[in-house]
């Protein structure tokens, strides 16, 4: 598995009033932005929470605000395809009200990864599940479930990158479907590593073994 | 103290009709000893039998148990006493930041979140490893991270620690390092290795081949045994 593939999303370590604020206050501010963006589609609501979220990109500091951008280059053709069918449909406000409404709510989401460690942010929503206990929800069990599930978006990445590197190494092409089979089998493979490692630190203490009798891990 | 009760594993034949496929024989041995390497092919039934220790694996005939505690039926309390290491430490990191991943271990011992944090720096302290507290698990080294994931595997305080190839992505001087630091340890260790020097430094050496311990004792002896099996020109690889 790669190393680079693996910093997408990574936190940018700080000591900002952003990267400072409670949990609760940017889940507040992102969640009112959302809604904003929601009830009022209008071209003024999308420009302004751009620009706030600029705003609050500059306020974390130097770092983050480089880190703006970094999404877009892989998001770029998905806007535009939109921005065009939209302008072409509705006109270019509206193209402007729901590509730039897109992007505010992502830049403003990812800031919350970008500037809270991940287990600050398990934690809460730890908390946040609490209430569903009586309906025989774990919260631990979400809270670990997001987790994983942030950690094994860059480790997917790193999969495909490593299956694209030894398909081009063996002459093929970089065929989609071609690369679809050994992606799937690493990443099973990867779940049960991970489903290994966590059983055997004891970490949810499920009291259940995973399989019997794996072979040698030499396999991959 | 680890115990296999006439433990054994073996999985249906994966064409269906044939004869199940014994990945472990029936096994009766006690674990006792500080340092115990396990050394083998591959495919021999090292990881099967290691994995049996802390309930990753489960016996199909027999029994293993730690302690008296059995594996299947009691595994929580197995590995309250049985820790595990990989032999790639990223399988086994969690979360982003090292300390993170320490305080994860700790989350069921310590409640509170600060004296999570405090007790956290303390165990990467004692391994010598405070330098790389805010570090992300993905910018450090091979050696780091294996002796972070020790740490974490440490954190939850288990008395016994089993290692699978633990030194097997490591570098010559990672790999002495982390040889020392198991070696350091006041926990009983149990590991399986490919690395006959290493393995010559325990108290006491089980040979597996073809699922079976076929040597149990000295290591200079057990080291001996294995390069003559390894290097039988009549015996076909499985």
């Amino acid at each position: 598995m790669r190393g680079h593939a693996l910093l997408i999303g990574l936190r940018i370590p700080g000591g900002s009033p952003v990267h400072r604020a409670p949990l609760w206050l940017k889940y507040l501010v992102l969640i009112a932005c959302g809604a904003a963006l929601v009830l009022w589609r209008t071209p003024i609501t999308a420009a302004v929470l751009l620009a706030m979220g600029v705003v609050l990109y500059a306020a974390a500091g130097r770092r983050v605000l480089a880190a703006w951008a970094a999404p877009l280059r892989f998001l770029w053709w998905v806007l535009a395809l939109l921005g065009i069918y939209q302008w072409w449909m509705n006109g270019p406000w509206a193209a402007f009200t729901i590509v730039g409404g897109m992007v505010a709510a992502l830049q403003l989401a990812r800031l919350l990864l970008l500037t809270t460690e991940q287990s600050v942010i398990v934690e809460g929503l730890s908390w946040a599940c609490s209430p569903l206990r009586g309906l025989g929800v774990n919260p631990d069990v979400v809270a670990l479930a997001v987790g994983l599930m942030l950690r094994s978006i860059p480790a997917m990445l790193g999969c495909i990158a490593d299956v694209a590197d030894a398909a081009r190494a063996r002459g093929l092409q970089r065929n989609p479907v071609a690369l679809a089979g050994p992606v799937v089998v690493s990443a099973v493979a990867f779940a049960h590593q991970t489903g290994d490692a966590l059983a055997a630190r004891g970490i949810l203490d499920h009291g259940d073994g995973l399989e019997s009798g794996t072979a040698d891990g030499e396999t991959a | 103290m680890i115990s296999f009760h006439a433990a054994g594993v073996s999985v249906p034949d994966p064409g269906g009709d044939g004869p199940d496929s014994v990945l472990l024989e029936p096994t009766t041995v006690d674990l006792a000893g500080h340092r115990i390497a396990v050394i083998g092919a591959n495919g021999s039934g090292k990881s099967t039998f290691l994995r049996l220790v802390n309930g990753l694996a489960r016996p199909t005939t027999g029994r293993v148990t730690v302690d008296g505690k059995d594996t299947v039926r009691d595994v929580s309390a197995v590995r309250r006493r049985v820790g595990f290491l990989f032999s790639d430490p990223l399988s086994q990191l969690v979360m982003p930041l090292v300390r993170e991943d320490v305080e994860l271990s700790l989350k069921a011992t310590v409640k509170n979140r600060a004296r999570r944090r405090e007790a956290a720096l303390l165990h990467l302290e004692a391994m010598g490893l405070s330098h790389l507290a805010e570090r992300s698990v993905h910018e450090l080294s091979g050696g780091e991270r294996q002796l972070v994931a020790l740490t974490s595997v440490l954190a939850t305080g288990q008395g016994i620690v089993v290692a699978d190839e633990p030194t097997t992505l490591l570098d010559l001087r990672n790999n002495i390092l982390l040889q020392d630091t198991l070696f350091g340890l006041d926990q009983q260790v149990v590991y399986a290795t490919h690395d006959l020097d290493f393995a010559a430094r325990a108290d006491r050496v089980l040979v597996i081949d073809a699922g079976r311990i076929v040597h149990d004792g000295d290591p200079r002896q057990a080291v001996d045994r294995y390069r003559r099996l390894a290097l039988d020109p009549g015996r076909g690889r499985r």
